[in-house]
Protein backbone atom coordinates (compact mmCIF):
# COMPACT_ATOMS: atom_id res chain seq x y z
CA UNK A 1 0.00 0.00 0.00
CA UNK A 2 2.72 2.66 0.76
CA UNK A 3 4.39 2.04 -2.85
CA UNK A 4 0.93 3.18 -3.86
CA UNK A 5 0.74 6.00 -2.34
CA UNK A 6 4.29 7.05 -2.38
CA UNK A 7 4.49 10.94 -3.72
CA UNK A 8 6.87 10.19 -5.39
CA UNK A 9 5.09 8.54 -8.39
CA UNK A 10 2.39 11.16 -8.52
CA UNK A 11 4.98 13.82 -9.08
CA UNK A 12 6.30 11.90 -11.46
CA UNK A 13 2.94 11.53 -13.43
CA UNK A 14 2.40 15.14 -13.07
CA UNK A 15 5.22 15.69 -14.40
CA UNK A 16 4.84 13.83 -17.42
CA UNK A 17 1.24 14.67 -17.53
CA UNK A 18 2.89 18.78 -18.28
CA UNK A 19 5.00 17.71 -20.29
CA UNK A 20 2.92 15.90 -22.97
CA UNK A 21 -0.41 18.05 -22.61
CA UNK A 22 0.69 20.36 -25.46
CA UNK A 23 1.19 16.90 -27.49
CA UNK A 24 -2.17 15.84 -26.49
CA UNK A 25 -4.02 18.34 -26.82
CA UNK A 26 -2.71 20.40 -30.07
CA UNK A 27 -6.07 22.91 -30.43
CA UNK A 28 -4.81 26.67 -29.86
CA UNK A 29 -7.57 26.60 -27.31
CA UNK A 30 -6.30 24.13 -24.87
CA UNK A 31 -3.00 25.45 -25.30
CA UNK A 32 -4.14 28.49 -23.97
CA UNK A 33 -5.80 27.17 -21.47
CA UNK A 34 -2.41 25.26 -20.56
CA UNK A 35 -0.24 28.73 -21.24
CA UNK A 36 -2.73 30.27 -18.71
CA UNK A 37 -3.14 28.11 -16.33
CA UNK A 38 1.01 27.95 -15.91
CA UNK A 39 0.98 31.73 -15.23
CA UNK A 40 -1.73 31.04 -12.87
CA UNK A 41 0.49 28.46 -10.81
CA UNK A 42 3.66 29.95 -10.85
CA UNK A 43 2.08 32.54 -9.51
CA UNK A 44 0.35 30.87 -6.80
CA UNK A 45 3.29 29.24 -5.68
CA UNK A 46 5.25 32.41 -5.30
CA UNK A 47 2.48 33.70 -3.48
CA UNK A 48 2.47 30.57 -1.01
CA UNK A 49 5.74 31.23 -0.20
CA UNK A 50 4.57 33.78 2.17
CA UNK A 51 0.95 33.93 2.41
CA UNK A 52 0.90 30.32 2.74
CA UNK A 53 4.22 28.58 4.29
CA UNK A 54 4.55 31.72 6.04
CA UNK A 55 0.74 32.68 6.73
CA UNK A 56 1.35 36.04 6.03
CA UNK A 57 -1.80 36.77 3.95
CA UNK A 58 -1.02 39.53 0.77
CA UNK A 59 -3.51 40.29 -1.28
CA UNK A 60 -1.21 42.86 -2.76
CA UNK A 61 0.91 40.50 -4.89
CA UNK A 62 0.10 42.55 -7.91
CA UNK A 63 2.56 44.96 -6.67
CA UNK A 64 5.18 42.31 -7.86
CA UNK A 65 3.79 41.13 -10.69
CA UNK A 66 2.98 44.21 -12.07
CA UNK A 67 6.30 45.53 -11.49
CA UNK A 68 7.79 42.54 -13.24
CA UNK A 69 5.44 43.31 -15.91
CA UNK A 70 6.06 46.92 -16.91
CA UNK A 71 9.84 46.32 -16.84
CA UNK A 72 10.36 44.22 -19.75
CA UNK A 73 8.46 46.16 -21.61
CA UNK A 74 10.14 49.81 -20.29
CA UNK A 75 13.46 48.69 -21.28
CA UNK A 76 12.22 48.23 -24.77
CA UNK A 77 10.44 51.46 -24.97
CA UNK A 78 13.26 53.79 -23.46
CA UNK A 79 16.27 51.54 -25.00
CA UNK A 80 15.22 49.33 -27.30
CA UNK A 81 16.23 46.18 -25.72
CA UNK A 82 14.81 42.85 -25.97
CA UNK A 83 12.24 42.63 -23.08
CA UNK A 84 13.41 40.01 -21.44
CA UNK A 85 16.67 41.98 -20.01
CA UNK A 86 13.82 43.70 -18.18
CA UNK A 87 13.29 40.33 -15.77
CA UNK A 88 16.39 40.93 -13.70
CA UNK A 89 15.62 44.55 -13.54
CA UNK A 90 11.94 44.02 -12.27
CA UNK A 91 13.18 41.15 -9.59
CA UNK A 92 15.64 43.65 -8.37
CA UNK A 93 12.97 46.62 -8.20
CA UNK A 94 10.56 43.74 -6.35
CA UNK A 95 12.55 42.42 -3.82
CA UNK A 96 13.42 46.32 -2.92
CA UNK A 97 9.66 46.76 -2.67
CA UNK A 98 9.59 43.75 -0.67
CA UNK A 99 11.95 45.06 1.77
CA UNK A 100 10.52 48.65 1.74
CA UNK A 101 7.00 47.26 2.30
CA UNK A 102 7.44 44.49 4.85
CA UNK A 103 9.64 46.28 7.29
CA UNK A 104 6.44 48.72 8.47
CA UNK A 105 3.52 46.19 7.55
CA UNK A 106 5.24 43.11 9.22
CA UNK A 107 4.99 45.33 12.51
CA UNK A 108 1.14 44.28 11.46
CA UNK A 109 -0.60 40.73 11.58
CA UNK A 110 -3.73 38.45 10.75
CA UNK A 111 -5.83 41.64 9.02
CA UNK A 112 -4.24 44.41 9.16
CA UNK A 113 -0.89 43.15 7.47
CA UNK A 114 -3.69 42.13 4.31
CA UNK A 115 -4.91 45.02 4.30
CA UNK A 116 -2.26 47.23 4.53
CA UNK A 117 -0.90 45.14 1.05
CA UNK A 118 -4.02 45.95 -0.74
CA UNK A 119 -3.65 49.76 0.05
CA UNK A 120 -0.04 49.65 -1.26
CA UNK A 121 -0.67 47.61 -4.55
CA UNK A 122 -3.98 49.79 -5.23
CA UNK A 123 -1.37 53.11 -4.62
CA UNK A 124 0.75 51.97 -7.30
CA UNK A 125 -1.96 51.23 -9.74
CA UNK A 126 -3.45 54.43 -9.62
CA UNK A 127 0.36 56.07 -9.69
CA UNK A 128 1.45 54.34 -13.09
CA UNK A 129 -2.35 54.83 -14.29
CA UNK A 130 -1.04 58.57 -14.50
CA UNK A 131 2.62 57.92 -14.70
CA UNK A 132 3.53 59.16 -18.54
CA UNK A 133 7.02 57.20 -18.36
CA UNK A 134 4.68 53.85 -18.20
CA UNK A 135 2.29 55.53 -20.52
CA UNK A 136 -0.09 56.44 -18.13
CA UNK A 137 -3.73 54.63 -18.36
CA UNK A 138 -2.79 53.81 -21.62
CA UNK A 139 0.36 51.53 -20.83
CA UNK A 140 3.22 49.97 -22.86
CA UNK A 141 3.44 47.75 -26.04
CA UNK A 142 6.29 45.53 -26.66
CA UNK A 143 8.03 44.68 -30.19
CA UNK A 144 5.21 43.75 -32.85
CA UNK A 145 7.48 42.09 -34.43
CA UNK A 146 10.61 39.68 -33.62
CA UNK A 147 13.31 41.53 -34.25
CA UNK A 148 15.75 38.87 -33.12
CA UNK A 149 14.98 35.11 -30.90
CA UNK A 150 16.12 37.25 -28.15
CA UNK A 151 12.66 39.21 -28.26
CA UNK A 152 11.13 35.59 -27.47
CA UNK A 153 8.05 36.73 -29.90
CA UNK A 154 6.91 33.32 -31.05
CA UNK A 155 3.92 32.77 -32.98
CA UNK A 156 2.64 30.01 -31.68
CA UNK A 157 1.84 28.86 -27.50
CA UNK A 158 4.06 26.03 -27.52
CA UNK A 159 7.45 27.64 -26.78
CA UNK A 160 6.18 29.87 -23.91
CA UNK A 161 4.06 26.71 -22.85
CA UNK A 162 8.10 25.13 -21.75
CA UNK A 163 9.24 28.30 -20.76
CA UNK A 164 6.71 29.00 -18.28
CA UNK A 165 6.42 25.07 -17.54
CA UNK A 166 10.62 24.97 -16.71
CA UNK A 167 9.80 27.99 -14.63
CA UNK A 168 7.53 27.04 -12.65
CA UNK A 169 9.96 23.42 -12.18
CA UNK A 170 12.17 25.92 -10.78
CA UNK A 171 10.06 27.74 -8.23
CA UNK A 172 8.87 24.58 -7.02
CA UNK A 173 12.10 22.68 -6.88
CA UNK A 174 13.38 25.97 -4.72
CA UNK A 175 10.01 25.59 -2.51
CA UNK A 176 10.76 22.08 -1.62
CA UNK A 177 14.02 22.38 -1.27
CA UNK A 178 13.54 25.23 1.45
CA UNK A 179 10.58 23.20 2.84
CA UNK A 180 12.92 20.88 4.05
CA UNK A 181 15.40 23.48 5.64
CA UNK A 182 15.97 25.50 8.75
CA UNK A 183 13.59 28.29 6.79
CA UNK A 184 10.81 26.31 6.37
CA UNK A 185 10.08 24.94 9.48
CA UNK A 186 10.55 28.72 11.06
CA UNK A 187 7.80 29.68 8.18
CA UNK A 188 5.74 27.52 9.38
CA UNK A 189 6.47 27.69 13.00
CA UNK A 190 5.67 31.79 12.48
CA UNK A 191 3.02 30.39 10.78
CA UNK A 192 1.15 28.35 13.85
CA UNK A 193 2.28 30.64 16.47
CA UNK A 194 4.36 33.46 16.70
CA UNK A 195 4.78 34.11 19.81
CA UNK A 196 6.18 30.57 20.44
CA UNK A 197 8.10 30.85 17.40
CA UNK A 198 9.96 33.67 19.40
CA UNK A 199 10.16 32.01 22.69
CA UNK A 200 12.14 29.83 20.59
CA UNK A 201 14.61 32.65 19.14
CA UNK A 202 13.25 31.83 15.67
CA UNK A 203 13.77 35.77 14.10
CA UNK A 204 10.30 36.56 13.59
CA UNK A 205 10.79 39.87 11.27
CA UNK A 206 13.68 38.67 9.15
CA UNK A 207 11.81 34.99 8.38
CA UNK A 208 8.76 37.01 7.12
CA UNK A 209 10.83 39.93 4.77
CA UNK A 210 13.18 36.64 3.28
CA UNK A 211 9.80 34.66 2.36
CA UNK A 212 8.20 37.89 1.05
CA UNK A 213 11.23 39.04 -0.81
CA UNK A 214 11.67 35.58 -2.54
CA UNK A 215 7.75 35.40 -2.86
CA UNK A 216 8.12 38.81 -4.48
CA UNK A 217 10.77 38.00 -6.81
CA UNK A 218 9.25 34.66 -8.67
CA UNK A 219 6.04 36.64 -8.39
CA UNK A 220 7.87 39.57 -10.33
CA UNK A 221 9.19 36.80 -12.81
CA UNK A 222 5.97 35.83 -13.28
CA UNK A 223 4.85 39.12 -14.69
CA UNK A 224 7.45 39.14 -16.92
CA UNK A 225 6.61 35.75 -17.94
CA UNK A 226 3.16 36.95 -18.66
CA UNK A 227 4.05 40.01 -20.49
CA UNK A 228 6.66 38.63 -22.65
CA UNK A 229 3.98 36.69 -24.07
CA UNK A 230 1.32 39.31 -24.99
CA UNK A 231 3.04 42.18 -25.27
CA UNK A 232 0.85 44.33 -23.38
CA UNK A 233 0.46 46.08 -20.11
CA UNK A 234 -1.55 48.33 -18.57
CA UNK A 235 -2.05 49.40 -14.98
CA UNK A 236 -5.17 47.23 -14.54
CA UNK A 237 -3.18 44.05 -16.20
CA UNK A 238 -1.03 44.40 -14.13
CA UNK A 239 -1.47 45.97 -10.37
CA UNK A 240 -5.51 45.13 -10.66
CA UNK A 241 -6.60 43.49 -7.28
CA UNK A 242 -8.50 40.63 -9.64
CA UNK A 243 -4.60 39.58 -9.98
CA UNK A 244 -3.81 39.74 -6.07
CA UNK A 245 -7.02 38.16 -5.88
CA UNK A 246 -6.42 35.09 -8.37
CA UNK A 247 -2.97 33.95 -6.38
CA UNK A 248 -4.88 34.29 -3.08
CA UNK A 249 -7.87 31.79 -4.30
CA UNK A 250 -5.95 29.28 -6.60
CA UNK A 251 -3.66 28.40 -3.40
CA UNK A 252 -6.22 28.28 -0.70
CA UNK A 253 -8.42 26.43 -3.16
CA UNK A 254 -5.57 23.95 -4.07
CA UNK A 255 -4.12 24.12 -0.21
CA UNK A 256 -1.71 27.28 1.38
CA UNK A 257 1.09 25.93 2.65
CA UNK A 258 1.63 22.59 0.83
CA UNK A 259 4.14 22.62 -2.33
CA UNK A 260 1.22 21.69 -4.54
CA UNK A 261 -1.62 22.88 -3.52
CA UNK A 262 -1.11 25.99 -5.89
CA UNK A 263 -0.67 24.12 -8.51
CA UNK A 264 -3.69 21.47 -7.81
CA UNK A 265 -5.79 24.81 -7.33
CA UNK A 266 -4.67 26.20 -10.98
CA UNK A 267 -5.59 22.83 -12.43
CA UNK A 268 -8.88 23.31 -11.31
CA UNK A 269 -9.84 26.74 -11.44
CA UNK A 270 -8.05 27.55 -14.69
CA UNK A 271 -10.57 25.39 -17.20
CA UNK A 272 -13.36 26.21 -14.81
CA UNK A 273 -12.48 30.16 -15.60
CA UNK A 274 -11.93 29.85 -19.19
CA UNK A 275 -14.95 27.42 -19.86
CA UNK A 276 -17.50 30.14 -18.27
CA UNK A 277 -15.53 33.08 -20.19
CA UNK A 278 -16.14 30.97 -23.45
CA UNK A 279 -19.79 30.33 -22.58
CA UNK A 280 -20.36 33.74 -21.19
CA UNK A 281 -18.08 35.47 -24.28
CA UNK A 282 -16.91 39.10 -23.08
CA UNK A 283 -19.69 39.50 -21.33
CA UNK A 284 -18.90 37.05 -18.94
CA UNK A 285 -16.18 39.07 -17.67
CA UNK A 286 -17.81 40.12 -14.23
CA UNK A 287 -18.63 36.68 -13.94
CA UNK A 288 -14.64 36.23 -12.57
CA UNK A 289 -15.49 38.16 -9.47
CA UNK A 290 -18.51 35.89 -8.90
CA UNK A 291 -16.51 32.51 -9.30
CA UNK A 292 -13.70 33.86 -6.81
CA UNK A 293 -16.48 35.52 -4.44
CA UNK A 294 -18.15 31.06 -4.95
CA UNK A 295 -15.07 29.70 -3.89
CA UNK A 296 -13.71 32.25 -1.22
CA UNK A 297 -17.22 31.09 0.44
CA UNK A 298 -16.91 27.77 -0.11
CA UNK A 299 -13.47 27.02 1.14
CA UNK A 300 -13.75 29.23 4.42
CA UNK A 301 -16.98 26.91 4.82
CA UNK A 302 -16.35 23.63 4.43
CA UNK A 303 -12.66 22.91 3.38
CA UNK A 304 -10.04 25.63 5.21
CA UNK A 305 -7.39 23.29 4.72
CA UNK A 306 -8.38 23.61 0.85
CA UNK A 307 -8.39 20.08 -1.82
CA UNK A 308 -5.30 18.74 -0.79
CA UNK A 309 -5.57 18.44 2.88
CA UNK A 310 -9.08 17.28 2.05
CA UNK A 311 -7.58 14.05 -0.28
CA UNK A 312 -4.81 13.39 2.33
CA UNK A 313 -7.89 12.68 4.81
CA UNK A 314 -9.75 11.34 1.99
CA UNK A 315 -7.82 9.13 0.55
CA UNK A 316 -6.06 6.49 3.01
CA UNK A 317 -10.15 5.83 3.48
CA UNK A 318 -10.62 5.19 -0.25
CA UNK A 319 -7.58 3.32 -0.23
CA UNK A 320 -9.12 0.94 2.26
CA UNK A 321 -12.16 0.76 1.01
CA UNK A 322 -10.83 -0.46 -2.47
CA UNK A 323 -8.29 -2.60 -0.90
CA UNK A 324 -11.22 -4.64 1.62
CA UNK A 325 -13.50 -4.75 -1.89
CA UNK A 326 -10.60 -6.22 -3.68
CA UNK A 327 -9.90 -8.91 -0.95
CA UNK A 328 -13.40 -9.71 -0.73
CA UNK A 329 -13.70 -10.36 -4.72
CA UNK B 1 25.12 34.37 39.77
CA UNK B 2 23.19 33.21 36.77
CA UNK B 3 19.89 35.91 36.57
CA UNK B 4 19.50 38.69 38.71
CA UNK B 5 16.36 40.64 38.59
CA UNK B 6 16.38 43.92 40.88
CA UNK B 7 13.56 46.08 41.80
CA UNK B 8 11.03 44.78 38.91
CA UNK B 9 8.34 46.90 38.41
CA UNK B 10 5.43 46.71 35.53
CA UNK B 11 2.50 48.98 35.32
CA UNK B 12 -0.60 48.57 33.20
CA UNK B 13 -1.53 52.47 33.36
CA UNK B 14 -2.14 53.17 37.25
CA UNK B 15 -1.95 49.34 38.32
CA UNK B 16 1.16 48.27 39.43
CA UNK B 17 1.13 44.32 38.32
CA UNK B 18 4.77 44.00 39.95
CA UNK B 19 6.04 46.40 42.45
CA UNK B 20 9.76 46.35 43.28
CA UNK B 21 10.33 42.29 43.14
CA UNK B 22 13.87 40.86 43.52
CA UNK B 23 15.19 37.70 42.42
CA UNK B 24 18.62 35.79 42.03
CA UNK B 25 19.33 32.55 40.84
CA UNK B 26 22.72 30.75 41.17
CA UNK B 27 23.28 28.15 38.35
CA UNK B 28 22.07 25.20 38.97
CA UNK B 29 19.10 26.34 41.48
CA UNK B 30 15.64 25.51 41.27
CA UNK B 31 13.11 28.44 42.16
CA UNK B 32 9.56 28.15 42.67
CA UNK B 33 7.25 31.30 42.18
CA UNK B 34 4.25 31.08 44.24
CA UNK B 35 1.29 33.04 45.21
CA UNK B 36 -2.61 33.55 44.59
CA UNK B 37 -4.34 34.42 41.56
CA UNK B 38 -3.80 37.89 40.13
CA UNK B 39 -0.31 38.21 42.25
CA UNK B 40 1.61 39.56 39.62
CA UNK B 41 3.93 36.14 39.30
CA UNK B 42 3.17 35.39 35.69
CA UNK B 43 3.84 39.35 35.10
CA UNK B 44 6.93 39.45 36.83
CA UNK B 45 7.61 35.69 34.82
CA UNK B 46 6.54 37.52 31.66
CA UNK B 47 9.13 39.91 32.29
CA UNK B 48 11.59 37.89 32.59
CA UNK B 49 10.91 35.56 29.44
CA UNK B 50 10.94 38.96 27.73
CA UNK B 51 7.25 38.99 26.53
CA UNK B 52 6.62 42.36 28.63
CA UNK B 53 9.19 45.20 28.98
CA UNK B 54 8.99 46.04 32.75
CA UNK B 55 8.07 49.53 33.47
CA UNK B 56 11.30 49.86 35.93
CA UNK B 57 14.19 47.91 37.23
CA UNK B 58 17.12 45.43 35.63
CA UNK B 59 17.23 42.09 34.14
CA UNK B 60 20.75 40.77 34.33
CA UNK B 61 21.65 37.89 33.06
CA UNK B 62 24.77 36.13 32.92
CA UNK B 63 26.41 39.31 33.16
CA UNK B 64 24.15 40.69 30.63
CA UNK B 65 21.86 43.35 30.91
CA UNK B 66 18.56 41.84 29.25
CA UNK B 67 15.96 44.40 30.36
CA UNK B 68 14.86 45.13 27.00
CA UNK B 69 15.90 42.42 25.07
CA UNK B 70 13.33 40.93 22.71
CA UNK B 71 12.17 37.10 23.47
CA UNK B 72 14.23 35.81 20.71
CA UNK B 73 17.55 37.70 21.65
CA UNK B 74 16.34 36.03 24.99
CA UNK B 75 15.90 32.77 23.38
CA UNK B 76 19.44 33.07 22.20
CA UNK B 77 20.90 33.97 25.14
CA UNK B 78 20.32 30.69 26.97
CA UNK B 79 16.64 31.66 28.70
CA UNK B 80 13.77 29.02 27.66
CA UNK B 81 10.43 29.37 28.36
CA UNK B 82 7.20 27.53 28.28
CA UNK B 83 3.26 29.00 28.07
CA UNK B 84 0.60 28.82 30.62
CA UNK B 85 -1.55 27.66 27.57
CA UNK B 86 0.45 25.03 25.20
CA UNK B 87 1.12 26.78 22.00
CA UNK B 88 2.46 24.01 19.67
CA UNK B 89 2.66 24.25 16.02
CA UNK B 90 -0.25 21.96 14.99
CA UNK B 91 0.40 21.15 11.55
CA UNK B 92 3.84 19.53 12.28
CA UNK B 93 4.87 16.59 13.69
CA UNK B 94 6.39 16.24 18.01
CA UNK B 95 9.51 15.89 15.66
CA UNK B 96 8.65 18.89 13.72
CA UNK B 97 7.77 21.02 16.62
CA UNK B 98 10.79 20.28 18.60
CA UNK B 99 13.22 20.79 14.90
CA UNK B 100 12.12 24.24 15.18
CA UNK B 101 14.00 24.60 18.78
CA UNK B 102 16.50 22.79 18.31
CA UNK B 103 17.89 25.04 14.57
CA UNK B 104 18.75 27.62 16.96
CA UNK B 105 22.05 25.94 18.22
CA UNK B 106 21.80 23.33 14.97
CA UNK B 107 21.36 25.36 11.62
CA UNK B 108 21.78 22.26 9.38
CA UNK B 109 18.74 20.15 9.16
CA UNK B 110 20.24 16.95 9.82
CA UNK B 111 22.08 17.88 12.98
CA UNK B 112 18.60 19.59 14.28
CA UNK B 113 16.67 16.68 13.61
CA UNK B 114 19.14 14.26 15.43
CA UNK B 115 19.29 16.80 18.40
CA UNK B 116 15.57 16.62 18.12
CA UNK B 117 15.29 13.10 18.38
CA UNK B 118 17.57 12.78 21.61
CA UNK B 119 15.46 15.16 22.94
CA UNK B 120 11.79 13.75 22.38
CA UNK B 121 13.24 10.16 23.37
CA UNK B 122 14.45 12.01 26.88
CA UNK B 123 10.49 13.49 27.15
CA UNK B 124 9.04 10.13 26.45
CA UNK B 125 7.43 11.61 23.09
CA UNK B 126 6.67 10.00 19.74
CA UNK B 127 8.34 11.62 17.03
CA UNK B 128 6.30 11.04 14.37
CA UNK B 129 2.63 11.71 16.14
CA UNK B 130 0.88 14.79 14.89
CA UNK B 131 0.73 17.71 17.08
CA UNK B 132 -2.53 18.26 17.03
CA UNK B 133 -3.41 14.51 17.50
CA UNK B 134 -1.95 15.27 21.67
CA UNK B 135 -3.87 15.58 24.78
CA UNK B 136 -3.02 18.12 27.58
CA UNK B 137 -0.22 16.06 29.03
CA UNK B 138 1.22 15.74 25.88
CA UNK B 139 1.21 19.36 24.70
CA UNK B 140 2.81 20.30 28.07
CA UNK B 141 5.88 17.69 27.79
CA UNK B 142 5.92 18.84 24.12
CA UNK B 143 6.08 22.46 25.17
CA UNK B 144 8.84 21.35 27.71
CA UNK B 145 11.05 19.27 24.35
CA UNK B 146 10.62 22.31 22.18
CA UNK B 147 12.21 24.61 24.77
CA UNK B 148 14.53 21.72 26.08
CA UNK B 149 15.76 21.37 22.44
CA UNK B 150 17.35 25.19 22.23
CA UNK B 151 19.67 24.49 25.05
CA UNK B 152 18.81 26.68 27.42
CA UNK B 153 20.84 27.27 30.78
CA UNK B 154 18.08 28.92 32.46
CA UNK B 155 14.66 27.06 31.89
CA UNK B 156 11.50 29.47 32.73
CA UNK B 157 8.32 27.32 33.42
CA UNK B 158 4.91 28.68 33.30
CA UNK B 159 2.27 26.41 35.10
CA UNK B 160 3.60 23.86 32.84
CA UNK B 161 2.33 21.02 35.36
CA UNK B 162 -1.56 22.41 35.90
CA UNK B 163 -4.05 20.18 34.60
CA UNK B 164 -2.95 16.57 35.19
CA UNK B 165 -4.04 14.04 36.94
CA UNK B 166 -2.06 12.77 39.79
CA UNK B 167 -0.23 10.15 37.54
CA UNK B 168 0.44 12.41 34.95
CA UNK B 169 1.65 14.77 37.60
CA UNK B 170 3.82 11.95 38.86
CA UNK B 171 5.49 11.78 35.55
CA UNK B 172 5.97 15.39 35.07
CA UNK B 173 7.71 16.13 38.35
CA UNK B 174 9.86 13.37 37.69
CA UNK B 175 10.70 15.13 34.17
CA UNK B 176 11.34 18.46 35.37
CA UNK B 177 13.94 16.50 37.86
CA UNK B 178 15.60 15.16 35.13
CA UNK B 179 15.95 18.51 33.51
CA UNK B 180 17.22 19.85 36.43
CA UNK B 181 20.17 16.95 36.98
CA UNK B 182 20.78 17.78 33.20
CA UNK B 183 22.33 21.16 35.01
CA UNK B 184 19.70 23.56 33.85
CA UNK B 185 18.68 26.05 36.12
CA UNK B 186 14.83 26.17 36.51
CA UNK B 187 12.23 28.32 37.86
CA UNK B 188 9.30 27.14 38.11
CA UNK B 189 5.84 28.93 38.50
CA UNK B 190 3.25 27.09 39.93
CA UNK B 191 -0.68 27.09 41.86
CA UNK B 192 0.09 23.40 42.88
CA UNK B 193 1.22 23.32 46.72
CA UNK B 194 2.51 20.13 46.15
CA UNK B 195 4.59 20.57 43.18
CA UNK B 196 6.31 23.22 44.75
CA UNK B 197 7.40 21.75 48.19
CA UNK B 198 8.69 18.62 45.92
CA UNK B 199 10.81 20.13 43.54
CA UNK B 200 11.86 23.30 44.91
CA UNK B 201 14.21 24.23 48.03
CA UNK B 202 13.39 28.21 47.76
CA UNK B 203 9.94 29.94 46.62
CA UNK B 204 9.21 33.11 46.28
CA UNK B 205 5.39 34.16 47.30
CA UNK B 206 4.13 37.00 45.34
CA UNK B 207 0.78 39.12 46.45
CA UNK B 208 -0.47 42.03 45.17
CA UNK B 209 2.80 42.40 42.82
CA UNK B 210 4.89 42.51 45.88
CA UNK B 211 7.53 39.52 47.00
CA UNK B 212 5.74 39.15 50.72
CA UNK B 213 8.00 36.01 51.70
CA UNK B 214 11.04 33.60 50.15
CA UNK B 215 12.52 31.13 51.63
CA UNK B 216 12.46 26.94 51.70
CA UNK B 217 8.93 25.41 51.40
CA UNK B 218 8.70 24.43 54.16
CA UNK B 219 9.11 28.17 55.76
CA UNK B 220 7.14 30.25 53.66
CA UNK B 221 4.08 28.01 54.17
CA UNK B 222 4.17 28.76 57.55
CA UNK B 223 4.35 32.64 57.46
CA UNK B 224 1.69 34.55 58.60
CA UNK B 225 1.97 36.76 55.39
CA UNK B 226 1.52 33.75 53.82
CA UNK B 227 -1.33 32.06 55.15
CA UNK B 228 -3.08 35.33 54.97
CA UNK B 229 -2.46 36.03 51.58
CA UNK B 230 -3.64 32.66 50.56
CA UNK B 231 -6.46 32.22 53.14
CA UNK B 232 -7.61 35.49 54.33
CA UNK B 233 -7.18 37.46 56.81
CA UNK B 234 -10.01 35.79 59.27
CA UNK B 235 -8.58 32.49 58.50
CA UNK B 236 -5.91 32.76 62.07
CA UNK B 237 -9.19 33.88 63.98
CA UNK B 238 -11.35 30.94 62.34
CA UNK B 239 -8.72 28.40 62.96
CA UNK B 240 -8.25 29.37 67.06
CA UNK B 241 -12.11 29.96 67.34
CA UNK B 242 -12.47 26.44 66.17
CA UNK B 243 -9.67 24.93 68.09
CA UNK B 244 -10.94 26.75 71.31
CA UNK B 245 -14.32 25.08 70.89
CA UNK B 246 -12.82 21.72 70.37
Amino acid sequence: MRKFSSPRVGVLLLAAGLLLYPMLFTGPFYRDIGVTFLLAAISASAWNIVGGYAGQVSVGHSMFFGLGAYTPLLVYTLWGWPPIAGIPLGIVLSLALAVLIGLPTFRLTGHYFSMATIAVAELIRIFFGTWDLVGAAIGLQGPAVARSFWDLTFRGELPYYYIFLAVLGILLLVTATLERRRFGFYMRAIKASERAAKSLGVPVRGTKIKALALSAAFTSAAGSLYVIKTGFIDPDSGFGILISVQMVIVAALGGAGTLFGPLVGALILIPLQSATNSWFGGGGSGLTYILYGGIIVVIARFEPGGLFEMWQRVAPKLRKRFWSRAHAA
Amino acid sequence: MLLEARNVSKAFGTFLAVAGADLCVEEGEMIGLIGPNGAGKSTFFNCLAGETMPTAGRIVFDGVDVTRALPEARARAGIGRTFQVPTAFEDMTVLGNVMVGAFLRHPHRSDARDHARRIVELTGLRADQAARSLGTPGRKRLEIARVLATQPRLLLLDESLAGLTPSELRDAIALVRRIHEMGITIVIVEHIMEVIMSLTKRVLVFNQGHVIASGTPEQVVREEAVIEAYLGRGHRRRQEEADGRA
